[in-house]
């Protein structure tokens, strides 16, 4: 590792321009560092909500037959759970993330376009009032699940309307945000700090942010054609009026699955920036990582109708859709093998963050080989739309995306709060939280491959075990995170040891060239890179 | 990364064109595939519309990534 000189300039740049306080510098801030903490902190309130309405979900399915909630609310439950945790949750936190960390990491001095960043956020919480609100609009919230399939979601009432209004706004924050990460990432790094010098963290951020660019377009044309059939007599996916159903499912999953890796791949940027420091070593195949996600990116655009294996297809599409999703597990492969072989004879410690990214690897690897099972047609149209794929998914989404997002708040903490998480409450949360989690997900495998099926609030006898071990799971796991408020906390009121400017001995980044916490502007004369 | 922390100032009108031609660039791509989702409905057959914008936006991101691959 390289040494870094301290910036004491940089301990001096709070003392100019006007900085309202209160409500107002939340409100009409600019600063990236300020939004990446508003971005963080709506992503944890939408997490506990729709962390509430799991529960709730597997509170009615602790034991078969009807506990708790009407069939209806079930259905809207399992819909806006879906639709908060992806929209509410994992993807404004990885804005947050990248608010935080990309200027910091390529020695820019804040995003591009300010201004535009204060309204990304901004869109956000009016977007989140609509999605809960419609719990209490006549006839309940959206009931067809997040896919928003027709002709349900063109028969439903008000709540689809808020529904869709909800997800054009949040669509907007996204293009926004993105085009200011990639404005950002392209014009404004630090001098000679190269495409192939940058953080893998900023490179997965701008492939994602290319990503977002592509298909959130998609996503709202598809809405908006829904609306237009509800509402303007349109029938491009109504079959009555000569209109097709399978166009719009054909549309969603075109953006669907690019969604996935949307999710995902800032969690490999995280995760490659906390291997690499806590085992003591480079990277392993810095530039061949940067091609595995492009390759992934890409690849993610020609697999969709892997989630339509049964609407009826001819041979050729599916053994095409097969074949092309099975070939993103190579890129994925060699991520996988990069972050074992980084490992490999390094000087190794397991605080919390590395404990987060090694409990990622193992168990999105897990969620990877399920989703490889999936892959195989014949295979498929007998797990579909059943708790098998309800288990594949929170393995990615769940132990893949938001594992590396705890890894990397803990990781960033100290930088962004200049106080250490507590270790100890670190550690209480992982091992809770990976052990939880298993006994939540694992054994809906085996109920997938018995046969239940996904969004049902009641069950067949036979499937009553599994499904109360997965319920105390869920609480368990639910209760965990309790712990993680707790150590943020902590660290918010200064509760801990100060932490110094470069906590980890092995962290090698821009980041850690600026004091903890960090000020609130840096890099104001760009640095630059050796 | 070993990083010199005393840099030169950045011309920051040059900066804010380049900034300004990068996003209306990539704004304008993201709203012509939104147009084009919605058209591609009204020009002849739906299916050869989609396959049109779906290529178009697998074009678009081989393009955007592979020309920063290479730097």
């Amino acid at each position: 590792m390289s040494a870094i000189p301290h910036d004491h300039a940089a301990d001096h740049h709070d003392d100019h321009g006007y900085h309202p306080t209160g409500i107002m510098r939340w409100l009409t801030t600019t600063n990236h560092k300020d939004i990446g903490t508003l971005y963080l902190l709506f992503s944890l309130t939408m997490f506990f909500v729709g962390g509430c309405m799991a529960l709730t979900i597997r509170a009615e399915l602790f034991q078969p037959g009807m506990q708790i909630v009407h069939p209806e609310f079930f259905n809207s439950l399992t819909t806006l759970h879906g639709l908060i945790m992806i929209f509410g949750a994992i993807m404004p936190a990885a804005v947050g993330f990248a608010n935080w960390q990309v200027p910091l990491m390529i020695g820019a001095p804040d995003m591009a376009f300010a201004r535009m960043n204060n309204w990304s956020f901004w869109l956000l919480p009016p977007a989140a009032i609509m999605l809960v609100g419609s719990f209490f609009v006549p006839g309940g919230a959206a009931a067809g699940g997040w896919t928003l399939y027709p002709p349900l979601s063109v028969q439903a009432g008000m709540g689809m309307d808020l529904t869709i209004f909800a997800i054009h706004i949040m669509g907007a924050s996204s293009i926004m945000g993105s085009i200011n990460i990639i404005t950002t990432i392209l014009n404004m790094r630090a001098p000679g700090m190269t495409m192939m010098k940058m953080p893998l963290f900023v490179w997965t951020w701008l492939i994602t942010a290319y990503l977002l660019i592509a298909v959130m377009p998609v996503l709202a044309g598809s809405v908006t054609m829904l609306l237009t059939d509800r509402h303007f007599g349109t029938s491009f996916f109504n079959a009555a009026g000569g209109g097709d159903p399978v166009l719009f499912q054909h549309v969603f999953w075109f953006f669907g699955h690019p969604e996935v890796y949307i999710m995902i791949l800032p969690s490999f940027g995280i995760v490659s920036q906390i291997i690499p420091t806590f085992a003591r070593k480079p990277l392993f195949g810095y530039a061949s990582m940067v091609y595995a996600v492009a390759s992934i990116a890409i690849l993610s655009f020609i697999v969709w109708a892997h989630h339509m294996f049964t609407v009826g297809m001819p041979a050729a599409g599916l053994l095409f859709f097969m074949y092309a999703t099975m070939l993103i597990a190579v890129p994925t492969g060699v991520k996988v093998f990069n972050w074992l072989a980084t490992m490999w004879r390094g000087s190794m410690t397991f605080e919390t963050p590395m404990l987060f990214s090694v409990g990622f690897l193992f168990l999105f690897t897990m969620g990877g080989f399920t989703g490889l099972v999936l892959a195989l047609t014949p295979i498929d149209i007998q797990l579909q739309d059943t708790y098998y794929v309800v288990a594949h998914f929170h393995y990615v989404l769940v132990a893949g995306s938001l594992f590396a997002f705890f890894g990397g708040a803990y990781y960033w903490l100290p930088k962004w709060t200049g106080t250490m998480y507590n270790e100890k409450l670190g550690q209480w949360h992982f091992w809770c939280s990976m052990i939880f989690f298993n006994i939540t997900f694992f054994p809906m495998h085996f109920l997938g491959v018995a046969g239940m099926p996904r969004r049902i609030p009641d069950y067949a006898q036979q499937f009553t075990d599994w499904n109360m071990v997965a319920t105390v799971g869920a609480f368990g796991f639910g209760l965990s995170q309790l712990i993680f408020v707790v150590a943020l906390i902590k660290c918010i009121r200064g509760d801990g040891a100060k932490a110094p400017a470069k906590p980890w001995e092995g962290a090698d980044t821009l980041e850690w060239t600026v004091p903890s916490p960090a000020p609130h502007h840096t890099f104001e004369t760009p640095p630059h890179v050796a | 990364m070993a990083a010199d922390l005393s840099g030169k100032p950045v011309d920051a009108a040059r900066l804010r064109r380049a900034n300004l031609r990068t996003a209306l660039a990539v704004g304008a791509i993201a709203v012509l595939f939104f147009v084009g989702v919605i058209a591609a409905q009204f020009v002849g057959n739906t299916a050869t519309g989609m396959s049109v914008v779906g290529a178009a936006v697998l074009l678009f991101l081989a393009f955007a990534i592979g020309r920063n691959l290479r730097k």
